[in-house]
């Protein structure tokens, strides 16, 4: 009662200062009472909460105690101006110009005057700022270090968003909607953040948003939703139980459902708004790049090579572990400068030299795209460093957007011969690129044993491995790794990719590197771009004349596998089918143009024989190989599974109908009224035949007040004509149910009964039913009876009703408590 | 005053005079209980008495056949409206019908207990005193604005309809049967009136406002009661033998579990409901019951439903439950909150869920509010 006058005023505020506050002038011209502080309150406690989420998308929490200023004094001056009585459009302006003094004051204050008023040099100060923000987005990786820039632009979001919630919650008086600028808060740490919000944030924000929507209802009830006194404890303990129930939900299901960290959107497929790789492992990011339906990331070159070039951004050589990464080497990078060493031994007479001009535009990564074997690099901006192991080129404090630079890159001219000729003994590498993992599951082992078997040199070996995937058994596809779970890198990735026999360039480069390296040939994944188109332009290069110019995007991003061969180097192979440019020396063309090459090794190419070299009844045969006598069989399977699914589909489409027929049959067996059962059991088929027709009996209803409305329908017909049968089945069901189940129990059960069967009875009413319902009510009637679905979702039910039963009293207890405080809070004393 | 307390006496001759024989057939009805009537005699004599008072009472048969209602369920029954809608000649019109014994109290505030219940009186030919007794000893007893009296009086008659009988200088005096009180008051915001406390009203088996008659009842009113009173025409069409015959019928109602079971789910949703400050008390449900068997009998059916209960529900509780402030307030009336508990509250008429629902009721209602 106290609080009633308040209530009156909040709700009718813009006429506060004529007509309300004559009223109240008696005792407290100005009070309005707890509403601002207590919305302003809830609105701060949301954001500030949501804002917690953040920690993780900008690192440590240096930057949170200017955010909570910020929150807190646009919220509070939000507050005082209403409970001063200011005019609602004076109140959202009092919030943009405390939000611009409290950013004024915490980061330009030099410039400004008197501290907090923006002055020109300000507005100069904020470009440069805004600038800074830019960068660190697009330059750096979750979690960015929280420099000046990017605090002042999560400061001013957070305050904007303070004034949209506030304007949404009070003034236009839809609470509800508030969620909306809570979520534009949370999307960003659910989209860049890995682990998403996280629990305190998700927590504070949930309390916050009930915290808005119970204000609202308690101060300012909503006339049309209920006529009753506003502070109704049912909001609160209803809002607690939705609350609790939801969050217990949100809580338990991820750990109950194991979809969240592989499936449709594993981890490293985040959304990422900023152009492919932002530091993230390329070796993850590159299936999210491949998918997308327009190519971002548009990288040019131009090259003096014949055939366009492949672009390598960095390797991944180490396959231990769950997730490959690029190893970075970090002790061992030196700087790029001057002419850079293969940094192994090349005993190829003849060289080829390529000279590369890459614009990188907007393509930011922290590696850069670079023709292999680079010898140097003219025209980089920054600092950059190599990895003499790979050359693979990093920034130290850069990245690659907007480069420009000229590569000078040679290789060794690789044939078939020489490879063939190459020594199977490796010296001068790494280790790192020879060691087998540990854990390499069975499947790849034994395909890889299976599929070199007959070979004898390493580059018969690497031939057949790259033959066999590229085989017709393989099929490229993006979608199926997905679909199939196994979109990722990894060994256990790897055996399921054997398996299925489907996948893209990650796991036939990361197949074949595996295999090679199980067969003792040194490799690595290289991870890039393939070759490209050619854009049809020139582009005159200093010294070069005018090259063709070639582009990349994020659709060509690919990977593919290196394979060390003594005496050349690094190799690169395309196990990869319909991707890329297959080299002249691992196609199969090359081998017929050099006769004689594999004499020895005539099984290598078994030509039209099939896609595995699998000689004699001595190999192992390949997991998953089907053999020619099952290919009838094979071709069956999608008939019989697609008929025995149709047949399914059919079964469960008919399964309630076929329950309700059944359990009709039950009922009515047994047809002499007198009989004990069969009465209670019509009138429960009554029941049942109302509620599939839509007019199911209320809990509250009587037989008599049930039958009455059934009768009074225009389902039923107009009693005395065609429909007199139904009516007088009706009346005499119920009449001989409400005897059976009220009167006196008698021996003679019959007594008082209608003699006529039930069964006729019931048969009468449904024909009524069936010839008055229009035709959809009558199909969903027959075929999906409400009364058996109702009964399917109540027993599905069941498990939510029985925590709701344990939660009511815990809700009740904190709605209690809670009003007791609330009371001693907000009642003003002395007043009234 | 005096030509009330006249009238008043005038009445009270018949009963003095037979008093010796009525309080031996007290006695005799105590001893042996009237055979219980047939249904169709049932029937027909009730038929007759609503008959013979929508004679005189147009357009209110519902008011009439729940007057019927509580004198054969042996409640006693409070007429409250506005002055001039009927309240007295429904009153008088229901003792006429029935060939019985009727006592009118007018009720003032200078009327004494011992204007109700009788008074000893010495005789000085005898040289002992006698028991006069007083307005109550009939079977019907009209209480003409019963809360003008002052509350010392109105209680000296809430006693005799609790007990059914008068105690006067230590001797008790039984009451003849059938008895019932028909008492008329005037709203409380009228002037010059002592309300009704709570335990007082709760005596009453029902309350029923009569209400301003529609147009066509109005008019054919002012054409018949023109010349002469209605009442005047009124002769009785059973008598107190057969009106105890038809209490016996109804007491043989059968009231099945599921029905007892509801009955006392109304009684808790009332004490359980937010909007209540007082429910409905266990004497009160045993009236609803009673009321309830009284209009199963009425209906011509041996048994109770359910319906019967709802039917008699707003009548018999609402003059006994009290409206929290706030309900009361926000506009609530006791016969809304009533309507809106037995609107929510589950029956159970499926015969399945029938077991269950005993227990699922008091948490199914604490959901709805």
């Amino acid at each position: 009662m106290t609080l009633a006058p308040e209530r009156h005023s909040s709700r009718e505020r813009p006429s506060a200062a004529t007509g309300t506050a004559a009223a109240g002038q008696a005792r407290a011209p100005t009070r309005v009472g707890a509403y601002p502080w207590a919305m302003a309150g809830a609105v701060a406690l949301s954001v500030a909460g949501a804002a917690l989420s953040l920690n993780g998308v900008l690192r440590g929490w240096a930057w949170y105690l200017p955010v909570l200023t910020t929150v807190m004094v646009v919220c509070f001056s939000i507050a005082t101006l209403r409970a001063l009585r200011a005019h609602p459009l004076l109140v959202a302006a009092g919030g943009f110009g405390s939000l611009i003094a409290i950013l004024t004051l915490t980061f330009f204050r030099s410039t400004a005057i008197v501290g907090f008023i923006p002055s020109g040099a300000t507005f100069t100060e904020v470009g440069k700022f805004i600038r800074r923000a830019s960068e660190t987005v697009l330059a750096e990786s979750a979690p960015v270090a929280p420099n000046a820039g990017i605090v002042m632009v999560t400061c001013t979001a957070l305050g904007l968003t303070v004034i949209l919630i506030d304007a949404l919650a009070v003034p236009l008086g839809m609470p509800a909607t508030t969620g909306l600028g809570l979520l534009a808060i949370l999307v960003v740490p659910a989209t860049v953040k890995p682990q998403s919000v996280g629990f305190w944030g998700f927590s504070a924000t949930v309390a916050g948003y009930l915290l808005i929507l119970a204000g609202a209802q308690w101060f300012a009830p909503d006339s049309r939703t209920s006529a009753d006194s506003g502070r109704n404890p049912g909001h609160v303990r209803r809002a607690m139980l939705t609350g609790i129930v939801a969050l217990v939900a949100t809580l338990a299901v991820p750990l109950a459902i194991p979809g969240f960290d592989h499936g449709t959107f594993p981890q490293g497929s985040r959304v990422n708004p900023w152009g492919a790789g932002t530091g993230l492992n390329p070796m993850i990011t590159l299936g999210n790049s491949l998918r997308t339906p327009a190519g971002s990331g548009r990288i040019t070159y131009a090259t003096n090579s014949a055939t366009p070039v492949y672009l390598r951004s960095v390797t991944v050589d180490n396959f231990d572990g769950d997730s490959w990464g690029p190893d970075d080497r970090d002790a061992e990078r030196r700087p790029v400068a001057g002419q850079i060493e293969a940094g192994y031994e090349i005993s190829a007479e003849e060289q080829v030299r390529q000279v590369t001009a890459v614009d990188t535009g907007s393509f930011t990564s922290p590696y850069l795209p670079l023709p292999y074997a680079p010898e140097s690099i003219r025209g980089l901006n920054g600092a950059w460093t190599l990895d003499p192991a790979t050359l693979a080129v990093k920034g130290s404090n850069t990245n690659s957007r907007a480069q420009q630079y000229l590569v000078v890159s040679s290789m060794p001219k690789i044939t078939a011969t020489a490879l063939q000729q190459s020594s199977p003994a490796v010296r001068g590498i790494s280790a790192d690129f020879t060691r087998v993992p540990g854990n390499v599951p069975d499947i790849v082992r034994s395909t890889a044993d299976a599929v070199t078997a007959s070979s004898t040199t390493e580059y018969a070996k690497a031939m057949a491995i790259q033959k066999y995937l590229r085989s017709g058994e393989f099929t490229y596809s993006l979608q199926s790794p997905v679909q199939g779970g196994y979109d990722g890198n990894g060994l256990s990735v790897l055996a399921d990719f054997l398996t299925q026999k489907s996948g893209y360039c990650i796991h036939y480069s990361s197949a074949m590197a595996v295999m090679a390296r199980l067969e003792g040939i040194p490799s690595r994944i290289a991870v890039g771009y393939a070759p490209g188109r050619a854009t049809g332009s020139t582009v005159s290069v200093a010294g070069q004349g005018a090259l063709p110019e070639y582009e990349v995007d994020a659709r060509d991003a690919h990977a593919w596998p290196e394979l060390y061969f003594q005496g050349l180097g690094w190799v690169p192979f395309e196990p990869t089918p319909s991707r890329g440019v297959v080299p002249a020396y691992s196609t199969e063309a090359a081998t017929p143009g050099a006769p004689g090459l594999f004499d020895g090794n005539g099984d290598l190419l078994p030509g039209a024989q099939g896609p595995i070299p699998t000689p004699g009844a001595s190999a192992a045969p390949l997991p998953g190989a089907g053999s020619g006598a099952n290919d009838p069989w094979q071709q069956l399977i999608p008939w019989l599974l697609g008929a025995g699914g149709a047949v399914a589909l059919v079964l469960l489409m008919a399964s309630p109908r076929l329950v309700r027929l059944r359990r009709r049959a039950r009922r009515l067996r047994s047809q002499d009224p007198a009989s004990e059962a069969a009465i209670p059991l019509a009138w429960s088929e009554l029941r049942d035949l109302g509620t599939d027709y839509g007019l199911p009996p209320l809990s509250s209803e009587t037989p008599r007040t049930y039958s009455a409305r059934l009768r009074r329908s225009v389902l039923l017909g107009g009693a005395g004509g065609m429909d007199e049968a139904a009516h007088q089945a009706v009346r005499t069901l119920t009449s001989d149910f409400e005897r059976r189940h009220y009167g006196r129990p008698v021996p003679d059960a019959a007594g008082g009964a209608t003699t006529e069967p039930v069964d006729s009875r019931i048969t009468a009413v449904r024909e009524s039913l069936r010839n008055n319902a229009p035709l959809p009510r009558r199909f969903r009637a027959s075929w999906l009876p409400a009364s058996v679905l109702g009964r399917w979702a109540r027993f599905l039910a069941a498990p939510v009703k029985g925590i709701r039963r344990l939660a009511l009293p815990a809700a009740n207890a904190a709605a209690h408590s809670w009003s007791r405080a609330r009371d001693g809070l907000f009642r003003p004393r002395g007043n009234q | 005053m005096d030509s009330h307390r006249r009238t008043a006496v005038n009445e009270l001759t018949t009963p003095v005079r037979n008093f010796t024989d009525v309080s031996e057939q007290v006695s005799h009805l105590n001893g042996h209980k009237p055979p219980a009537m047939e249904a169709a005699a049932f029937h027909a004599a009730s038929q007759r008495i609503l008959e013979s008072i929508n004679t005189v009472i147009d357009g209110k048969s519902d008011a009439a056949r729940l007057a019927l209602t509580v004198l054969l369920a042996q409640g006693h029954l409070l007429l409250e409206d506005v002055p001039g809608v009927g309240k007295t000649l429904l009153a008088k019109t229901l003792a006429r019908t029935i060939d019985c014994t009727v006592s009118r109290i007018q009720f003032t505030p200078d009327l004494l207990p011992s204007d109700v219940t009788g008074v000893s009186i010495y005789n000085q030919s005898s040289r002992l005193f006698e028991f006069r007794p007083g307005a109550v000893f009939a079977n019907i007893v009209i209480g003409d604005e019963i809360n003008r009296a002052s509350a010392k009086t109105q209680s000296a008659l809430l006693e005799c309809m609790e007990e059914h009988q008068v105690t006067v200088d230590g001797d008790s005096y039984k009451l003849d049967e059938p008895f019932m009180v028909v008492a008329t008051q005037n709203p409380i915001e009228m002037e010059g009136t002592y309300p009704l406390p709570e335990a007082q009203r709760d005596r009453f088996m029902a309350r029923i406002s009569m209400g301003y008659p529609d147009q066509d009842s109005e008019i054919e009113m002012l054409e018949t009661h023109q010349a002469t009173s209605p009442l005047a025409k009124v002769s009785p069409v059973v008598t107190a033998a057969d009106v105890a015959a038809m209490i016996a019928t109804v007491q043989q109602v059968y009231v099945s579990q599921a029905v007892k079971e509801y009955t006392v789910a109304v009684g808790r949703a009332t004490r359980e409901s937010p909007l209540l400050r007082l429910g409905a008390s266990p004497r009160s449900l045993l009236q609803l019951l009673r009321a309830a068997k009284a209009t199963a009998a009425l209906d011509s059916r041996d048994f109770v439903l359910p319906d019967d209960v709802v039917g008699v529900a707003e009548s018999v509780l609402a003059h006994r439950i009290i409206l929290d402030r706030k309900a009361a307030g926000a506009g609530e009336t006791p016969h809304s909150v009533i309507h809106g508990i037995l609107s929510r509250l589950p029956v159970g008429q499926n015969p399945v869920d029938s077991t269950a629902r005993s227990s699922a009721t008091p948490a199914g209602l604490r959901r709805n509010h």
